[in-house]
């Protein structure tokens, strides 16, 4: 970022800076209603996106609304209306996500996954689709704040100069630091250098959501700082003990794309993997499973020690003792599995979830090392550079606050006020400091308690970098100019280590002076920004050797009842709650209750009939003294007598979207039992809440919608799907269309890969500009999806199966839509897409009525003409922003076919395969949906349509769907017999 | 009513007269007339009073509307169609007596129609005017309804002729043309005799410009009588028409529940139903507040009732067959949809809709009770009612719950729906009021024609004077 160097002027108005462009300038950002500040207004928002010195020449500026300042001088390599992409890195905890980031004349607006980087391979999840409107939120913190008032950061920077004279002389004594985990060459260098230069200073780590059971276990077992990858895709035997490792543990995009792929039956009809889960609420994961065990958290460790000792029976040796109660098991289940297990040596895995304690993380490691798994499909690796989070060390700290002896406390990022557990009562120790700062994304709990506040740049406003949990390094480079120009994270800890304000393209690249050695710095430093990562800089499988000592084996715990329930906290959509002024988020349903704007208690049917709570009853879970008012929502197969609630919830003050929705669990959080435990009792209030659930019908009422079968059956009649519908001959009284020549697009979602994780549909919303319309709309029955997904149980009420689907525009070719809009908006191209005209639209809906997948969305308000400046910017330019009265829908990303047609056309080719992706294609972790041409013989698409799994859904009213699916094929253990459910509906 | 359409004036096998207390030509234009001409009465102030408040509470709930968006009415995803269109086919329908009374009923020459055809002619036209507003308001960018119709435009761009909603606007709009001439033509005699008993300069003067120069000749009474046959003629197919086009609305999409061959005739008959419900409702009240109940006897009002009798079993079947349909066609999604519209969520407005249309109108088999006024009038009512509830029934239930159960809901009417309907009545009884203060209700000219006295060869010898 050459910003001081250069001025980057967009006129010769602007250049003299005469009246005339000042006022342009005000009325455009909106100076005056505050909607982002005076500081903004005043920076050339001229982005220099620039990811290195090759791109530093490059300029761009955000397309004006009022009045178009055209490029005076064109910058090279942009052209205006040609997005360019840039590769970047998203850290979330000790995990980074190599990403590119699609930008428009210097203004980013879609991140996708990078397909070079191990852990997105070309992918996305909710978090990093959504992190494009956490850069542009209204609502993120702008200034600095000392003691409540407004500040500006060199008065920080004069304040630390401060502290640093009076702690160079005690080495630190009375300051501590508490940070999030990261794992980051260049923070692990500055910690360092601070730990250095303040030796008696502490530097905790805290996250409520962690691995920080599962290190410890390995910590325990290796004697060493190791960090666990899984190899989904060599595992044939799965077993998650409480591990949602398909969308909430971490890597969940790598895990998702290797589960998928081991799971595929077609090839010979054998070869798929079989997962069994253990867990209290129902997961992705558990929707995914082939045998769900429906288990209280709290006995998933007891069961841990049945199964190890049904695996030790098999005649291997496990060190350790295993004299546990199984009385209450389904033992058949774990004779079953540990046959299973035991036919699939070094071909099985078997996770612990993060939730779970040290104990069932290290039951699971032992069964993978005498599995021969260790190697195969776990590897471990070394953690370089990542600090992970410690809760021991966190109570001494805050013990010290409490006691006085921290004089000065510096919280970089983290919302310790709002999410540490209840019981440490964090905002007491911390006002007990003397000095304290807060560095965060808004002015949040933690921040209007501490005396200063420094405003965090986005990561796409920041230089850093990360390493990924194999240990693959990137470097994280900014996309944009900070818009509130809030320092960095780089900046600030540079800032807290050296006392110098340097600019954190400096600091990384002297980091990476380290890195990079042998020469050529600058070529390679090159090559690894547009790469995204530097290659082949995975860490190697470390060689372990487990110390086994007896494991204390876990006490029955007292039976649950109605008076005695457990209490569960599984980090939701909105992560630990970091993204809960995220609208998208908000407003994205859960992939299993498909409630949005808010959580719920979730209880079995059985366990609310008995208590006598229906959904959306306000009642009060009661634990010790600590009290939450939250609404009931009934969630078939959880298990009996527990009860789960989404973390990240029940915030005040944040920001527009976070502010009231939920209640906040961590109220109820205790750091001794931080995920879970029991005790606890309901008692009703009386009151009810209206909840914005996106699907009441969980039914699929007998008909053939998701297609589903088992292994067996489906080796013994491959057609199985089609033949679930009887039809007449599929005819048309009309001639029909010739769709034989030049593209015909067409799609495939494959169910049996599809997990629900709700990244399509993120995608699609930052694709296409997708309104979100707020809690009540969405009561509703006005959320504006283009693509959703559908869950539909299948089986017994009390403990089902789920199924996903999702669903969008189905292009029929005879599309119900197109010949009853009276004025000919929605039309057919030859292309086969069924096209949208917005501004031919006016909105009889009658389109919508007699669409038999229900896919299209109609404005019934303006809901995109109030949007802050800042969100106008993450649209994007290349399609539409729909007002009020008109009706939407998938378009198969109209503008992304279009791009690459033209771009086809002027090199003198066809489009080749795979070259358009739509973005839900894009975005799925498991590859479950594929696009492409149908009408050429070697596309991805028209193999799949192949496969003997394909159907149309309600093909048999001849709609005649470009879009298809592959039914779902369950691989139940032949031993289980009684879970062989053929049901589909 | 000359002697070429009209046959003897006795009534065969010995039944009442058409008109009661023998009255003579005199006295019946001088009843009619009187009506308006007398000063006006206080009570029409206040009636009119609240209409035009009620109608204004329309006018608001549009403006509100348009202000706002679509999205102030009830309608969600599965349910794009609510109150708005339930309210369109109901008045559509409503507005069916009229000129089936005027057309139908004057080309089978049933001579009753003469006491009523006027008053339902006029609450046609008002019921179709309540009914053209839903559409053009309903859309959601109501400032471009008229790319509806097929208006030359420099984009070349035409409405889609395959769509039954365009197909609406000309079936609704040349319903409500061919009632409105049909209506003005045959009021012309009748606002000739208006003028001839002006009395002020300013009613000498609209109804000698409405009267287009009637002088009650020969020749004039020869090309009128055509001229009425003819529009009769040319209204006929209307009357099944337009009911039929508006249930393709429903019959030509693949929804459940309402792609169905039997919704033209059903639809028309039950149009037919709820408009001479409605007839029978307005005439009760008028016959009663000015005292014509020698001119439209119990008599006129049993015929009426019969009619509903008869096209209240059609309805019946209508709703039977549907449901042995979905059962015989072996459609799962169609089964689902007639046993979810009696059991299902909506249950309470099926019974609803049952109880008023089909059990309701049994009454009627009973002569006494078909003499009542006071059963027809409730009955009437009822009626109405439950035609609403079938519209209802038909677009919400076929819309909440189609082929897919993920996007299933429940719709339910938010404040605005409801004040938008209520309005609709404002303007209706608004025009009405206007309607029975300023022209004749009955039509006098074709009254006289039914009177013995019009039959030279009838039976009780001239009594003119």
């Amino acid at each position: 970022m050459e910003k001081k160097d250069k001025k980057y002027w967009l006129s010769l108005d602007h250049l003299h800076d005469t009246k005339g462009y000042r006022r342009n300038l005000r009325d455009r950002y909106h100076e005056e209603n505050g909607e982002t500040g005076g500081d903004f207004t005043r920076r050339s928002f001229l982005g220099i996106m620039g990811a290195s010195l090759a791109l530093a020449g490059l300029a761009g500026c955000r397309r004006p609304v009022e009045k178009i300042v055209p490029y005076v001088i064109m910058p090279e390599e942009v052209i205006p209306g040609v997005p360019q992409y840039y590769a970047t890195t998203m850290s979330l905890g000790t995990s980074a996500y190599g990403i590119i980031v699609e930008s428009h004349e210097g203004r980013p607006t879609k991140i996708e996954g990078n397909p070079k980087h191990p852990s997105t391979l070309g992918s996305a999840n909710i978090f990093l689709e959504a992190a494009i409107l956490g850069l542009y939120d209204p609502d993120r913190s702008k200034k600095v704040k000392h003691n409540g008032a407004e500040s500006a950061y060199n008065d920080f920077i004069s304040f630390w100069r401060e502290q640093e004279l009076k702690f160079a002389a005690n080495k630190g004594e009375g300051l501590a630091v508490i940070s999030e985990s990261f794992s980051s060459p260049t923070l692990m260098r500055l910690r360092n250098d601070f730990l250095k230069k303040y030796s008696n200073a502490s530097w905790v780590c805290y996250e409520p959501i962690s691995d920080e059971n599962n290190h410890k276990a390995v910590g325990q077992l290796t004697g060493r700082p190791l960090q666990p990858v899984y190899h989904y895709d060599k595992a044939d035997v799965v077993l998650s003990l409480d591990a949602d490792f398909l969308l909430t543990e971490n890597e969940n995009i790598r895990a998702a794309r290797g589960f998928a792929e081991k799971r595929k039956p077609d090839d010979n009809k054998t070869d798929m993997n079989r997962l069994y889960t253990a867990e209290s609420a129902f997961s992705v994961t558990g929707s995914m499973a082939d045998h769900r065990l429906r288990i209280s958290s709290a006995d998933i460790g007891r069961l841990a020690f049945a199964i190890a000792d049904a695996v030790r029976k098999r005649g291997l040796n496990i060190p350790g003792v295993f004299e546990t109660d199984i009385s209450d098991f389904n033992k058949e289940w774990i004779e079953a599995l540990a046959d299973d297990l035991n036919g699939a040596k070094g071909r099985s895995l078997i996770i612990a979830g993060s939730r779970q304690p040290i104990r069932v993380h290290q039951i699971a490691m032992i069964l993978n090392e005498v599995l021969g798994n260790i190697g195969q499909t776990v590897t471990y690796h070394n953690a370089n550079d990542a600090i992970a989070p410690d809760m021991e060390a966190l109570k001494s700290t805050i013990a010290k606050m409490k006691s006085g002896a921290i004089s000065t406390l510096i919280i970089l990022g983290g919302n310790p006020v709002y999410n540490a557990p209840a019981d440490l009562d964090f905002a007491s120790a911390l006002s007990k400091c003397e000095n304290s700062v807060h560095y965060s994304d808004y002015l949040d709990e933690t921040s209007k308690l501490t005396g200063w506040h420094i405003p965090r740049a986005h990561f796409l406003e920041s230089w850093s970098d990360a390493r990924a949990l194999d240990g693959t390094l990137s470097v994280i480079q900014p996309m944009i100019e900070p818009l509130y120009g809030s320092p960095s994270d780089t900046e600030l800890y540079a800032l807290l280590a050296s006392g110098r304000n340097q600019r954190g393209y400096d600091i990384v690249r002297e980091t990476w002076q380290n890195v990079l050695k042998g020469g050529e710095f600058e070529k390679k430093w090159r090559k690894v920004l547009h790469d995204g990562l530097l290659a082949d800089s995975a860490l190697p499988n470390e060689i372990i050797k487990l110390n086994v000592a007896a494991i204390e084996s876990p006490k029955s715990e007292k039976e649950l009842s109605n008076d005695n329930l457990e209490l569960n906290f599984y980090s939701s959509k909105l992560y630990d709650g970091r993204f809960a002024n995220n609208g998208w988020l908000q407003e994205l349903p859960d992939p299993i209750n498909k409630l949005t704007w808010g959580n719920a208690a979730l209880l079995s049917p059985k366990t609310a009939t008995e208590l006598a709570v229906a959904n959306g009853e306000i009642v009060n879970i009661e634990a010790g003294s600590a009290k939450l008012e939250i609404p009931v929502w009934i969630s078939p197969g959880q298990a009996d007598y527990t009860v789960a609630v989404a973390l990240g919830y029940g915030r005040g003050g944040i920001g527009a979207v976070a502010d009231g929705v939920g209640a906040n669990a961590y109220l109820l959080s205790n750091s001794n039992n931080p995920s879970f435990y029991r005790g606890v009792r309901l008692t009703k209030t009386g009151a009810v809440m209206n909840m914005a659930g996106t699907q009441d019908h969980g039914s699929m009422h007998g008909r053939p919608i998701v297609r589903e079968a088992t292994l067996n059956e489906y080796r013994s009649n491959p057609e199985f799907a089609e033949e679930m519908v009887e039809h007449p001959p599929l005819k048309s009284i009309y001639p029909e269309h010739d769709y034989s020549q030049g593209y015909q697009w067409g799609m495939v979602i494959d169910l049996n890969a599809c997990i629900g994780c709700g990244a399509c549909t993120i995608a699609c919303q930052s694709e296409n500009n997708i309104p979100i319309v707020g809690k009540l709309q969405v009561s509703k029955g006005r959320e504006m999806h283009w693509i959703r997904n559908d869950r539909y149980y299948v089986g017994d009420e009390n403990d089902p199966k789920i199924v996903h689907m999702p669903v969008a525009c189905q292009q029929c070719e005879n599309a119900p839509c197109e010949s009853v809009c009276p004025v000919a908006a929605t039309v057919h191209d030859k292309e086969g897409l069924n096209n949208m005209t917005y501004t031919r639209c006016i909105g009889t809906r009658y389109c919508s009525n007699n669409c038999p997948y229900k896919v299209r969305r109609f404005n019934f308000f303006n809901y995109t003409g109030k949007y802050a400046e800042t969100i106008r910017m993450a649209q994007n330019p290349d399609v539409t922003v729909r007002s009020r009265g008109v009706m939407e829908k998938c378009t198969f990303c109209t503008q992304r076919l279009n791009r690459a047609k033209i771009k086809a056309r002027q090199e003198g080719r066809t489009v080749r395969d795979g070259e358009i992706q739509t973005a839900c294609e894009q975005a799925c972790p498991t590859r479950a949906i594929r696009f492409g041409n149908i009408n050429d013989p070697d596309s991805i698409v028209t193999a799949m349509k192949k496969i003997d799994r394909n159907y149309a859904l309600l093909g048999e009213f001849n709609v005649r769907p470009r879009n298809s699916y592959l039914a779902k094929i369950r691989n139940p253990n032949p031993k289980l017999g009684k879970t062989e459910d053929k049901e589909t509906g | 009513m000359s002697k070429g359409i009209t046959d003897s004036g006795i009534i065969p096998g010995g039944e009442a007269p058409l008109i009661e207390k023998n009255p003579t030509f005199g006295s019946i234009t001088e009843e009619i007339s009187r009506i308006t001409e007398r000063k006006t009465p206080g009570v029409w102030y206040l009636a009119l009073g609240a209409a035009v408040s009620l109608m204004f509470v329309l006018f608001g709930s549009i403006g509100y509307l348009v202000f706002e968006g679509v999205g102030i009415w009830g309608l969600n995803n599965p349910v794009g169609w609510g109150w708005a269109i339930i309210n369109f086919v109901w008045w559509v329908g409503i507005g069916h007596a009229g000129t089936l009374i005027s057309a139908i009923l004057f080309l089978l020459r049933q001579r009753w129609r003469t006491s009523i055809n006027r008053f339902a002619e006029a609450m046609t036209l008002f019921a179709v005017s309540c009914a053209l507003i839903f559409p053009a308001i309903h859309v959601g960018r109501i400032w471009v309804v008229y790319w509806m119709f097929p208006v030359p435009n420099q984009m070349s761009m035409w409405p889609n002729f395959r769509s039954p909603l365009l197909w609406d606007v000309f079936a609704v709009s040349t319903y409500f043309t061919a009632s409105l001439l049909f209506w003005y033509t045959g009021l012309i005699p009748d606002l000739a005799t208006f003028r001839d008993r002006a009395k002020t300069k300013i009613r000498k003067i609209v109804f000698g410009f409405l009267s287009l120069g009637w002088r009650g000749g020969n020749r004039q009474w020869k090309h009128y009588e055509l001229a009425y046959l003819i529009l009769a003629g040319i209204s006929t197919p209307l009357v099944l028409s337009v009911h039929s086009v508006v249930s393709t609305d429903f019959a030509i999409s693949i929804l459940p529940g309402w792609h169905t061959t039997i919704f033209p005739p059903y639809f028309v008959a039950g149009a037919i139903f709820s408009g001479f419900a409605m007839v029978v409702t307005l005439t009760i009240i008028a016959r009663k507040l000015f005292h014509l109940e020698h001119i439209i006897t119990v008599s006129h009002l049993e015929k009426m009732n019969k009619i509903m009798l008869l096209t209240g079993m059609m309805v019946g079947y209508a709703y039977s067959m549907e449901f042995f349909i979905a059962w015989y066609s072996g459609n799962i999604y169609e089964q689902f949809v007639f046993i979810n519209r009696a059991f299902g969520q909506y249950a309470w407005a099926y019974w609803i809709m049952i109880s008023c249309n089909v059990l309701i109108p049994q009454m009627f088999w009973f002569k006494k009770l078909r003499r009542s006024i006071p059963v027809m009038f409730i009955a009437s009512i009822l009626i109405n009612v439950g035609m609403w509830f079938e519209r209802f029934v038909i677009v919400v239930t076929s819309l909440a719950q189609d082929f897919l159960p993920s996007s299933w809901d429940y719709y339910s009417p938010t404040i605005w729906d409801i004040s938008t309907f209520v309005g609709s009545f404002g303007l209706f009884f608004t025009l009405f009021l206007l309607f029975i203060r300023f022209l004749p209700m009955i039509s006098m000219s074709e009254v006289k024609g039914v009177l013995p006295q019009a039959d030279p060869h009838h039976a009780g010898g001239d009594r003119h004077e």
